[in-house]
Protein backbone atom coordinates (compact mmCIF):
# COMPACT_ATOMS: atom_id res chain seq x y z
CA UNK A 1 0.00 0.00 0.00
CA UNK A 2 2.83 2.30 0.98
CA UNK A 3 4.30 1.80 -2.30
CA UNK A 4 1.35 2.79 -4.12
CA UNK A 5 1.39 5.86 -2.50
CA UNK A 6 4.93 6.69 -2.91
CA UNK A 7 4.46 5.81 -7.03
CA UNK A 8 1.62 8.32 -6.91
CA UNK A 9 3.08 11.04 -4.96
CA UNK A 10 6.60 11.06 -7.25
CA UNK A 11 4.00 10.95 -10.03
CA UNK A 12 2.16 14.04 -9.05
CA UNK A 13 5.04 15.59 -7.96
CA UNK A 14 6.69 14.97 -11.55
CA UNK A 15 3.89 16.34 -13.03
CA UNK A 16 3.75 19.93 -10.59
CA UNK A 17 7.47 20.10 -11.82
CA UNK A 18 6.30 19.20 -15.61
CA UNK A 19 3.76 22.40 -15.57
CA UNK A 20 5.96 24.93 -15.04
CA UNK A 21 8.40 24.93 -18.07
CA UNK A 22 11.39 26.63 -15.62
CA UNK A 23 14.60 27.09 -17.89
CA UNK A 24 17.47 25.65 -16.21
CA UNK A 25 20.72 27.61 -15.38
CA UNK A 26 22.12 26.88 -18.60
CA UNK A 27 19.15 27.89 -20.89
CA UNK A 28 18.94 31.47 -21.67
CA UNK A 29 16.39 33.25 -19.79
CA UNK A 30 13.08 33.98 -21.56
CA UNK A 31 11.06 37.41 -22.15
CA UNK A 32 7.98 38.20 -23.06
CA UNK A 33 6.27 41.22 -24.81
CA UNK A 34 3.39 41.47 -24.21
CA UNK A 35 1.31 44.72 -26.31
CA UNK A 36 -2.03 46.04 -26.74
CA UNK A 37 -1.73 45.53 -30.64
CA UNK A 38 0.10 45.28 -33.28
CA UNK A 39 -2.42 47.04 -35.72
CA UNK A 40 -0.92 50.49 -35.55
CA UNK A 41 3.23 50.40 -36.50
CA UNK A 42 3.69 53.05 -33.71
CA UNK A 43 3.00 49.67 -31.16
CA UNK A 44 5.21 47.54 -33.83
CA UNK A 45 8.08 49.72 -33.74
CA UNK A 46 7.71 49.47 -29.17
CA UNK A 47 6.99 45.56 -29.46
CA UNK A 48 9.83 44.55 -32.32
CA UNK A 49 12.31 47.00 -30.63
CA UNK A 50 11.62 45.78 -27.53
CA UNK A 51 12.22 41.81 -28.67
CA UNK A 52 15.34 42.73 -30.47
CA UNK A 53 17.09 44.34 -27.84
CA UNK A 54 16.50 41.38 -25.38
CA UNK A 55 17.90 39.03 -27.92
CA UNK A 56 20.82 41.16 -28.14
CA UNK A 57 21.38 41.05 -24.47
CA UNK A 58 21.14 37.08 -24.59
CA UNK A 59 17.76 36.48 -23.70
CA UNK A 60 14.95 34.26 -25.61
CA UNK A 61 12.03 36.54 -26.48
CA UNK A 62 8.73 36.36 -28.11
CA UNK A 63 6.21 39.03 -28.51
CA UNK A 64 2.35 38.48 -27.63
CA UNK A 65 -0.55 40.39 -29.30
CA UNK A 66 -3.53 41.33 -27.28
CA UNK A 67 -5.92 43.01 -30.16
CA UNK A 68 -6.57 45.73 -27.56
CA UNK A 69 -8.42 43.05 -25.53
CA UNK A 70 -8.07 42.35 -21.74
CA UNK A 71 -9.00 39.11 -21.59
CA UNK A 72 -6.76 38.02 -24.44
CA UNK A 73 -4.10 40.07 -22.59
CA UNK A 74 -4.69 37.94 -19.62
CA UNK A 75 -4.32 34.55 -21.30
CA UNK A 76 -1.09 36.03 -22.58
CA UNK A 77 -0.07 36.60 -19.12
CA UNK A 78 -1.65 33.24 -17.99
CA UNK A 79 0.80 31.51 -20.98
CA UNK A 80 3.56 33.79 -20.23
CA UNK A 81 3.87 32.42 -16.00
CA UNK A 82 2.95 29.22 -17.36
CA UNK A 83 5.58 28.95 -19.52
CA UNK A 84 8.27 29.38 -17.84
CA UNK A 85 8.91 33.62 -18.58
CA UNK A 86 11.26 35.22 -16.49
CA UNK A 87 10.22 38.95 -17.57
CA UNK A 88 7.60 40.87 -19.08
CA UNK A 89 7.68 43.88 -21.15
CA UNK A 90 4.79 45.43 -21.09
CA UNK A 91 2.51 47.18 -23.21
CA UNK A 92 -1.24 48.00 -21.41
CA UNK A 93 -4.50 47.43 -23.28
CA UNK A 94 -6.60 49.31 -20.10
CA UNK A 95 -4.67 51.63 -17.41
CA UNK A 96 -7.48 49.56 -14.98
CA UNK A 97 -8.28 46.94 -16.67
CA UNK A 98 -4.91 45.33 -17.05
CA UNK A 99 -3.64 46.08 -13.28
CA UNK A 100 -5.05 42.19 -12.34
CA UNK A 101 -2.56 40.87 -15.23
CA UNK A 102 -0.02 42.75 -14.10
CA UNK A 103 -0.45 41.59 -10.30
CA UNK A 104 -0.89 38.05 -11.37
CA UNK A 105 2.75 37.98 -12.57
CA UNK A 106 3.85 39.95 -9.58
CA UNK A 107 2.42 36.88 -7.49
CA UNK A 108 4.14 34.32 -9.21
CA UNK A 109 7.43 36.67 -8.88
CA UNK A 110 7.82 37.57 -12.37
CA UNK A 111 8.74 41.23 -13.08
CA UNK A 112 6.63 43.52 -15.47
CA UNK A 113 8.29 46.40 -16.91
CA UNK A 114 5.34 49.08 -18.40
CA UNK A 115 6.29 50.50 -21.52
CA UNK A 116 4.40 53.88 -22.61
CA UNK A 117 1.32 52.74 -21.20
CA UNK A 118 0.79 53.10 -18.09
CA UNK A 119 -1.46 51.02 -15.14
CA UNK A 120 -3.13 52.83 -12.68
CA UNK A 121 -0.87 51.29 -9.63
CA UNK A 122 2.10 52.04 -7.58
CA UNK A 123 1.99 48.77 -6.64
CA UNK A 124 1.82 46.07 -9.46
CA UNK A 125 4.40 46.59 -11.87
CA UNK A 126 8.36 46.41 -11.11
CA UNK A 127 8.75 49.86 -13.30
CA UNK A 128 6.52 51.54 -16.03
CA UNK A 129 8.56 54.00 -18.46
CA UNK A 130 6.32 56.39 -19.64
CA UNK A 131 6.24 58.82 -22.18
CA UNK A 132 5.87 62.17 -20.10
CA UNK A 133 2.73 63.18 -22.79
CA UNK A 134 1.81 66.09 -20.27
CA UNK A 135 4.49 67.68 -20.53
CA UNK A 136 4.90 67.34 -23.80
CA UNK A 137 1.29 69.01 -24.27
CA UNK A 138 2.22 71.78 -22.71
CA UNK A 139 5.22 72.73 -25.09
CA UNK A 140 2.77 72.10 -27.61
CA UNK A 141 0.02 73.55 -26.20
CA UNK A 142 2.26 76.97 -25.88
CA UNK A 143 3.03 76.81 -29.40
CA UNK A 144 -0.28 76.53 -30.42
CA UNK A 145 -1.55 79.89 -28.57
CA UNK A 146 1.69 81.68 -29.68
CA UNK A 147 0.61 80.41 -33.28
CA UNK A 148 -3.27 81.49 -32.64
CA UNK A 149 -1.84 84.60 -31.44
CA UNK A 150 -4.28 83.93 -28.20
CA UNK A 151 -7.47 83.93 -29.86
CA UNK A 152 -9.73 81.87 -32.61
CA UNK A 153 -11.68 78.74 -32.47
CA UNK A 154 -10.54 75.24 -32.10
CA UNK A 155 -11.45 71.48 -32.27
CA UNK A 156 -9.84 68.86 -30.05
CA UNK A 157 -9.70 65.44 -31.06
CA UNK A 158 -8.93 62.94 -28.43
CA UNK A 159 -7.98 58.91 -28.27
CA UNK A 160 -8.92 56.43 -27.24
CA UNK A 161 -10.83 57.56 -24.00
CA UNK A 162 -10.08 55.12 -21.74
CA UNK A 163 -5.95 55.68 -22.26
CA UNK A 164 -4.26 57.21 -19.48
CA UNK A 165 -2.39 58.79 -22.11
CA UNK A 166 -5.29 60.19 -24.05
CA UNK A 167 -5.95 62.56 -20.75
CA UNK A 168 -2.32 63.46 -19.87
CA UNK A 169 -2.32 65.06 -23.14
CA UNK A 170 -5.68 66.92 -23.36
CA UNK A 171 -4.78 68.33 -19.71
CA UNK A 172 -1.59 69.14 -20.52
CA UNK A 173 -2.60 71.00 -23.63
CA UNK A 174 -5.65 72.66 -21.61
CA UNK A 175 -3.06 73.35 -18.58
CA UNK A 176 -1.81 75.98 -21.30
CA UNK A 177 -4.77 77.00 -23.34
CA UNK A 178 -7.23 77.74 -20.91
CA UNK A 179 -5.62 80.52 -19.36
CA UNK A 180 -6.29 82.42 -22.97
CA UNK A 181 -10.44 83.13 -22.91
CA UNK A 182 -9.97 84.21 -26.60
CA UNK A 183 -9.59 80.54 -27.51
CA UNK A 184 -12.62 78.93 -27.85
CA UNK A 185 -12.84 75.21 -28.40
CA UNK A 186 -16.06 74.47 -30.22
CA UNK A 187 -16.24 70.68 -30.65
CA UNK A 188 -14.16 67.71 -28.46
CA UNK A 189 -14.85 64.93 -29.69
CA UNK A 190 -12.92 61.14 -29.39
CA UNK A 191 -11.56 58.96 -32.70
CA UNK A 192 -9.84 56.37 -31.10
CA UNK A 193 -6.46 57.61 -32.22
CA UNK A 194 -7.38 56.18 -35.80
CA UNK A 195 -6.70 57.62 -38.63
CA UNK A 196 -10.05 57.32 -40.43
CA UNK A 197 -12.44 57.81 -38.12
CA UNK A 198 -10.14 61.45 -37.03
CA UNK A 199 -11.09 62.40 -40.80
CA UNK A 200 -15.05 61.16 -40.60
CA UNK A 201 -15.01 63.02 -37.34
CA UNK A 202 -13.94 66.37 -38.36
CA UNK A 203 -15.86 66.19 -41.87
CA UNK A 204 -19.02 66.23 -39.72
CA UNK A 205 -17.66 68.82 -37.05
CA UNK A 206 -17.31 71.24 -39.71
CA UNK A 207 -20.66 71.00 -40.79
CA UNK A 208 -21.38 72.71 -38.04
CA UNK A 209 -18.44 74.78 -37.16
CA UNK A 210 -17.14 75.54 -40.66
CA UNK A 211 -15.25 78.60 -39.46
CA UNK A 212 -12.56 76.89 -37.57
CA UNK A 213 -8.81 78.21 -36.88
CA UNK A 214 -6.93 75.05 -35.75
CA UNK A 215 -7.49 71.29 -34.80
CA UNK A 216 -5.62 69.55 -31.44
CA UNK A 217 -5.29 65.65 -32.16
CA UNK A 218 -3.98 63.63 -30.03
CA UNK A 219 -2.13 61.70 -31.65
CA UNK A 220 -0.34 62.05 -35.67
CA UNK A 221 -2.22 59.62 -37.39
CA UNK A 222 -5.36 61.57 -36.40
CA UNK A 223 -3.71 64.35 -37.43
CA UNK A 224 -2.98 62.86 -40.76
CA UNK A 225 -6.99 62.31 -41.03
CA UNK A 226 -8.07 65.96 -39.76
CA UNK A 227 -5.42 66.94 -42.14
CA UNK A 228 -7.40 65.10 -44.96
CA UNK A 229 -10.92 66.23 -43.96
CA UNK A 230 -9.84 69.66 -43.89
CA UNK A 231 -8.22 69.23 -47.86
CA UNK A 232 -10.81 68.19 -49.25
CA UNK A 233 -12.89 70.93 -47.44
CA UNK A 234 -10.75 73.13 -49.02
CA UNK A 235 -9.70 75.08 -45.56
CA UNK A 236 -6.22 72.89 -45.08
CA UNK A 237 -4.56 76.15 -46.19
CA UNK A 238 -5.63 78.32 -42.84
CA UNK A 239 -6.65 76.05 -40.15
CA UNK A 240 -3.51 75.01 -37.78
CA UNK A 241 -2.95 71.46 -37.43
CA UNK A 242 -1.57 70.34 -34.51
CA UNK A 243 -0.82 66.09 -33.93
CA UNK A 244 1.25 64.09 -31.19
CA UNK A 245 4.22 61.21 -31.91
CA UNK A 246 6.63 62.34 -34.14
CA UNK A 247 5.33 60.11 -36.81
CA UNK A 248 7.38 60.05 -39.97
CA UNK A 249 3.89 60.87 -42.11
CA UNK A 250 4.03 64.02 -40.05
CA UNK A 251 7.11 65.00 -39.67
CA UNK A 252 7.08 65.23 -43.64
CA UNK A 253 3.96 67.12 -43.17
CA UNK A 254 5.67 69.74 -41.26
CA UNK A 255 8.48 70.14 -43.69
CA UNK A 256 5.94 70.87 -46.16
CA UNK A 257 3.94 73.08 -44.52
CA UNK A 258 0.92 70.80 -44.02
CA UNK A 259 1.06 70.35 -40.26
CA UNK A 260 1.87 73.25 -37.45
CA UNK A 261 3.86 70.88 -35.16
CA UNK A 262 3.74 67.95 -32.97
CA UNK A 263 5.69 65.99 -29.95
CA UNK A 264 8.03 63.51 -30.66
CA UNK A 265 8.25 60.42 -28.66
CA UNK A 266 10.55 57.79 -28.36
CA UNK A 267 9.61 54.13 -28.41
CA UNK A 268 12.52 52.75 -29.16
CA UNK A 269 13.82 54.23 -26.00
CA UNK A 270 11.11 53.18 -23.95
CA UNK A 271 11.50 49.64 -25.01
CA UNK A 272 15.00 49.57 -25.25
CA UNK A 273 15.04 50.81 -21.52
CA UNK A 274 12.52 48.15 -20.04
CA UNK A 275 14.53 45.01 -21.70
CA UNK A 276 17.82 46.76 -19.66
CA UNK A 277 15.25 47.15 -16.12
CA UNK A 278 14.71 43.44 -17.06
CA UNK A 279 18.11 42.41 -17.41
CA UNK A 280 19.35 44.28 -14.10
CA UNK A 281 16.82 42.57 -12.58
CA UNK A 282 17.66 39.36 -13.62
CA UNK A 283 21.37 40.50 -11.81
CA UNK A 284 20.02 41.05 -8.74
CA UNK A 285 18.71 44.71 -8.84
CA UNK A 286 15.17 45.47 -6.63
CA UNK A 287 15.20 49.09 -6.25
CA UNK A 288 13.47 50.18 -9.47
CA UNK A 289 11.74 53.80 -9.69
CA UNK A 290 7.85 53.35 -10.19
CA UNK A 291 7.95 55.72 -13.30
CA UNK A 292 10.26 56.94 -15.82
CA UNK A 293 9.13 59.73 -17.86
CA UNK A 294 10.72 59.50 -20.73
CA UNK A 295 11.14 63.40 -22.56
CA UNK A 296 8.65 64.15 -25.45
CA UNK A 297 10.23 67.29 -27.51
CA UNK A 298 8.15 69.72 -29.65
CA UNK A 299 8.79 69.50 -33.70
CA UNK A 300 8.12 72.37 -35.55
CA UNK A 301 8.81 74.27 -38.74
CA UNK A 302 11.31 76.35 -36.86
CA UNK A 303 13.67 72.65 -36.09
CA UNK A 304 11.88 70.47 -38.13
CA UNK A 305 15.66 70.05 -39.86
CA UNK A 306 16.50 68.14 -36.65
CA UNK A 307 13.81 65.71 -36.73
CA UNK A 308 13.48 64.74 -40.83
CA UNK A 309 15.75 62.84 -42.27
CA UNK A 310 14.50 63.08 -45.68
CA UNK B 1 -24.94 26.95 32.25
CA UNK B 2 -21.60 26.35 30.14
CA UNK B 3 -22.63 26.06 27.21
CA UNK B 4 -24.85 29.69 27.62
CA UNK B 5 -21.31 31.01 28.57
CA UNK B 6 -19.81 29.88 25.64
CA UNK B 7 -22.92 31.17 23.29
CA UNK B 8 -22.38 34.54 25.20
CA UNK B 9 -18.54 34.70 24.82
CA UNK B 10 -18.92 33.78 21.49
CA UNK B 11 -21.84 36.71 20.49
CA UNK B 12 -19.50 39.03 22.29
CA UNK B 13 -16.70 38.34 20.21
CA UNK B 14 -18.98 38.18 17.01
CA UNK B 15 -20.21 41.39 17.81
CA UNK B 16 -16.83 42.81 18.57
CA UNK B 17 -15.46 41.80 15.06
CA UNK B 18 -18.51 42.92 13.29
CA UNK B 19 -18.57 46.22 14.64
CA UNK B 20 -14.56 46.81 14.18
CA UNK B 21 -15.13 45.21 10.48
CA UNK B 22 -17.55 47.50 9.45
CA UNK B 23 -17.62 51.21 9.26
CA UNK B 24 -19.82 54.16 7.90
CA UNK B 25 -18.79 57.63 6.32
CA UNK B 26 -20.63 60.37 4.80
CA UNK B 27 -20.32 61.23 1.07
CA UNK B 28 -19.58 64.34 2.23
CA UNK B 29 -16.36 63.52 4.29
CA UNK B 30 -14.88 61.57 1.83
CA UNK B 31 -15.15 64.57 -0.94
CA UNK B 32 -14.24 67.04 1.92
CA UNK B 33 -10.99 64.66 2.42
CA UNK B 34 -10.16 64.54 -1.26
CA UNK B 35 -10.45 68.36 -1.29
CA UNK B 36 -8.04 68.24 2.20
CA UNK B 37 -5.73 66.16 -0.28
CA UNK B 38 -5.89 68.88 -2.54
CA UNK B 39 -5.00 71.91 -0.31
CA UNK B 40 -2.19 69.69 0.67
CA UNK B 41 -0.56 69.96 -2.85
CA UNK B 42 -1.27 73.33 -2.84
CA UNK B 43 0.71 73.74 0.61
CA UNK B 44 3.74 71.61 -0.63
CA UNK B 45 3.88 73.96 -3.68
CA UNK B 46 4.33 76.96 -1.27
CA UNK B 47 6.29 75.38 1.09
CA UNK B 48 8.57 74.08 -1.61
CA UNK B 49 9.03 77.10 -2.97
CA UNK B 50 9.79 79.56 0.18
CA UNK B 51 11.76 76.71 2.43
CA UNK B 52 13.61 74.77 -0.60
CA UNK B 53 13.36 76.74 -3.89
CA UNK B 54 14.22 80.41 -3.06
CA UNK B 55 17.08 79.58 -0.46
CA UNK B 56 18.32 77.03 -3.07
CA UNK B 57 18.83 80.10 -5.65
CA UNK B 58 22.01 81.08 -4.40
CA UNK B 59 23.77 77.87 -5.90
CA UNK B 60 22.67 78.58 -9.06
CA UNK B 61 24.94 78.64 -11.78
CA UNK B 62 26.21 81.76 -13.32
CA UNK B 63 24.45 82.02 -17.21
CA UNK B 64 27.94 83.30 -18.42
CA UNK B 65 29.84 80.32 -16.92
CA UNK B 66 27.13 77.81 -17.64
CA UNK B 67 27.44 78.95 -21.77
CA UNK B 68 31.12 79.17 -21.77
CA UNK B 69 31.19 75.62 -20.45
CA UNK B 70 28.64 74.77 -23.15
CA UNK B 71 30.96 75.85 -26.18
CA UNK B 72 33.86 74.13 -24.80
CA UNK B 73 32.92 71.11 -23.13
CA UNK B 74 28.86 70.42 -23.64
CA UNK B 75 29.59 67.03 -22.39
CA UNK B 76 30.64 68.27 -19.15
CA UNK B 77 28.09 70.96 -18.85
CA UNK B 78 25.15 68.45 -19.08
CA UNK B 79 26.41 66.09 -16.76
CA UNK B 80 27.79 68.37 -13.99
CA UNK B 81 24.83 70.78 -14.17
CA UNK B 82 21.65 69.73 -16.23
CA UNK B 83 18.75 68.03 -14.02
CA UNK B 84 16.11 66.11 -15.39
CA UNK B 85 13.85 63.53 -14.00
CA UNK B 86 13.56 60.96 -16.29
CA UNK B 87 15.14 59.89 -19.61
CA UNK B 88 15.50 61.96 -22.75
CA UNK B 89 17.76 64.65 -23.97
CA UNK B 90 15.84 67.61 -22.56
CA UNK B 91 18.36 69.12 -19.50
CA UNK B 92 17.24 71.63 -17.40
CA UNK B 93 19.39 74.42 -15.36
CA UNK B 94 18.92 76.76 -13.00
CA UNK B 95 20.61 80.00 -13.72
CA UNK B 96 21.39 83.50 -12.35
CA UNK B 97 23.05 86.87 -14.06
CA UNK B 98 22.49 90.62 -15.03
CA UNK B 99 22.02 92.02 -18.14
CA UNK B 100 20.63 94.85 -20.45
CA UNK B 101 17.13 94.98 -21.34
CA UNK B 102 17.18 95.51 -25.51
CA UNK B 103 13.46 95.02 -25.51
CA UNK B 104 10.10 94.84 -23.97
CA UNK B 105 7.84 92.73 -26.37
CA UNK B 106 4.47 91.66 -25.29
CA UNK B 107 5.66 87.70 -24.90
CA UNK B 108 9.08 88.23 -23.39
CA UNK B 109 11.69 90.63 -22.80
CA UNK B 110 14.88 90.21 -24.35
CA UNK B 111 18.25 90.78 -22.62
CA UNK B 112 21.78 91.45 -23.64
CA UNK B 113 23.89 89.33 -20.98
CA UNK B 114 26.47 91.16 -19.76
CA UNK B 115 29.84 90.52 -17.69
CA UNK B 116 30.58 88.46 -21.03
CA UNK B 117 33.07 88.54 -23.80
CA UNK B 118 30.64 88.21 -26.28
CA UNK B 119 27.05 89.60 -26.56
CA UNK B 120 24.41 86.92 -25.76
CA UNK B 121 21.00 87.80 -26.11
CA UNK B 122 18.13 85.82 -23.99
CA UNK B 123 14.56 86.29 -23.57
CA UNK B 124 13.20 86.04 -20.07
CA UNK B 125 9.83 84.47 -20.26
CA UNK B 126 7.05 87.04 -19.21
CA UNK B 127 4.08 85.53 -20.93
CA UNK B 128 4.36 81.67 -21.32
CA UNK B 129 5.42 80.55 -17.75
CA UNK B 130 4.20 76.86 -18.12
CA UNK B 131 5.84 73.32 -18.03
CA UNK B 132 8.56 71.99 -16.05
CA UNK B 133 11.73 73.83 -16.65
CA UNK B 134 11.54 75.28 -12.92
CA UNK B 135 10.43 72.32 -11.18
CA UNK B 136 13.21 70.30 -12.89
CA UNK B 137 16.17 72.80 -12.84
CA UNK B 138 15.74 72.79 -9.27
CA UNK B 139 16.76 69.22 -8.61
CA UNK B 140 14.95 69.22 -5.44
CA UNK B 141 11.76 67.10 -6.29
CA UNK B 142 12.02 63.51 -7.11
CA UNK B 143 8.94 61.54 -8.78
CA UNK B 144 9.11 58.47 -6.70
CA UNK B 145 7.62 60.85 -3.86
CA UNK B 146 4.72 61.01 -5.48
CA UNK B 147 1.87 58.17 -5.69
CA UNK B 148 0.21 59.43 -8.77
CA UNK B 149 1.63 61.48 -11.82
CA UNK B 150 -0.99 64.04 -11.48
CA UNK B 151 -0.20 65.55 -8.12
CA UNK B 152 3.59 65.64 -9.24
CA UNK B 153 2.83 67.35 -12.44
CA UNK B 154 0.56 69.85 -10.36
CA UNK B 155 3.39 71.00 -8.00
CA UNK B 156 4.79 72.18 -11.99
CA UNK B 157 1.20 74.34 -12.12
CA UNK B 158 1.34 75.75 -8.77
CA UNK B 159 4.99 77.01 -8.83
CA UNK B 160 4.02 78.73 -12.79
CA UNK B 161 1.43 80.03 -10.98
CA UNK B 162 3.33 81.64 -8.35
CA UNK B 163 5.77 82.58 -10.75
CA UNK B 164 2.87 84.36 -12.88
CA UNK B 165 1.04 86.17 -10.19
CA UNK B 166 3.88 87.07 -7.73
CA UNK B 167 7.18 87.24 -9.50
CA UNK B 168 6.04 88.88 -13.20
CA UNK B 169 3.15 91.79 -12.38
CA UNK B 170 5.42 93.84 -10.88
CA UNK B 171 8.07 93.37 -13.19
CA UNK B 172 5.73 93.76 -16.11
CA UNK B 173 4.50 97.23 -14.73
CA UNK B 174 8.09 98.48 -14.18
CA UNK B 175 10.31 97.51 -16.76
CA UNK B 176 11.83 99.51 -19.59
CA UNK B 177 14.24 99.08 -22.70
CA UNK B 178 17.41 100.33 -21.21
CA UNK B 179 17.17 99.21 -17.95
CA UNK B 180 19.27 96.85 -16.20
CA UNK B 181 18.04 93.48 -14.24
CA UNK B 182 19.18 91.02 -12.14
CA UNK B 183 17.65 87.01 -12.93
CA UNK B 184 17.69 83.89 -11.64
CA UNK B 185 15.71 81.32 -13.59
CA UNK B 186 15.36 78.11 -15.17
CA UNK B 187 16.26 76.90 -18.68
CA UNK B 188 15.63 73.75 -21.02
CA UNK B 189 18.41 72.97 -23.42
CA UNK B 190 18.42 69.80 -25.51
CA UNK B 191 21.55 67.99 -25.70
CA UNK B 192 21.33 66.50 -29.07
CA UNK B 193 20.34 69.63 -30.70
CA UNK B 194 22.11 72.38 -28.78
CA UNK B 195 21.13 75.83 -29.35
CA UNK B 196 22.39 78.65 -27.36
CA UNK B 197 20.61 81.59 -30.13
CA UNK B 198 17.46 80.74 -28.38
CA UNK B 199 17.47 80.96 -24.93
CA UNK B 200 14.03 81.18 -22.95
CA UNK B 201 14.45 81.99 -19.32
CA UNK B 202 11.90 81.38 -16.60
CA UNK B 203 12.30 83.55 -14.16
CA UNK B 204 12.34 82.78 -10.65
CA UNK B 205 13.42 85.85 -9.46
CA UNK B 206 13.90 89.51 -10.57
CA UNK B 207 15.27 92.77 -9.62
CA UNK B 208 15.13 95.69 -11.54
CA UNK B 209 18.81 97.54 -10.82
CA UNK B 210 18.21 100.50 -12.90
Amino acid sequence: MKRIYAFFLVLSLLTIGACRNKPTAEEPKKIAVIVSTLNNPWFVVLAETAAAKARALGYEAKIFDSQNNTALEADHFENAISSGFNAILFNPTDADGSIANVSKAKAADVPVFCMDREVNSNKSATSQILSDSYSGCIALGKYFVKKLNKKGKYVEILGLVGDNNTWARSKGFHSVVDHYPGLKMVAQQSADFDRNKAMEVLESILQANPDIDAVFCGNDAMAMGAYQALYAAGKANHVQVFGFDGADDVLNSIKEGKIKATGMQYPKVMAETAALYAQEYFNGKRNFPQKVPVAVELVTPENIKNYSAN
Amino acid sequence: MKKFLKYLLALIAFLFIGYHSVYFKKLTEVSARTSTEKINISQYTRTFWNKKLLPSLNKALSLNELIALLKTDPEKAFSTYGKALGIGDLKYFMVKGVGKVMKVNENEVALLSTATTENLVVNIATEYVYGNAVRDASGLINTNDFDNTSDFNEISAGINQIIRDEVLPDFKKRIASGDRIEFVGAIELNKKFLNLSDIEITPVQLKILK
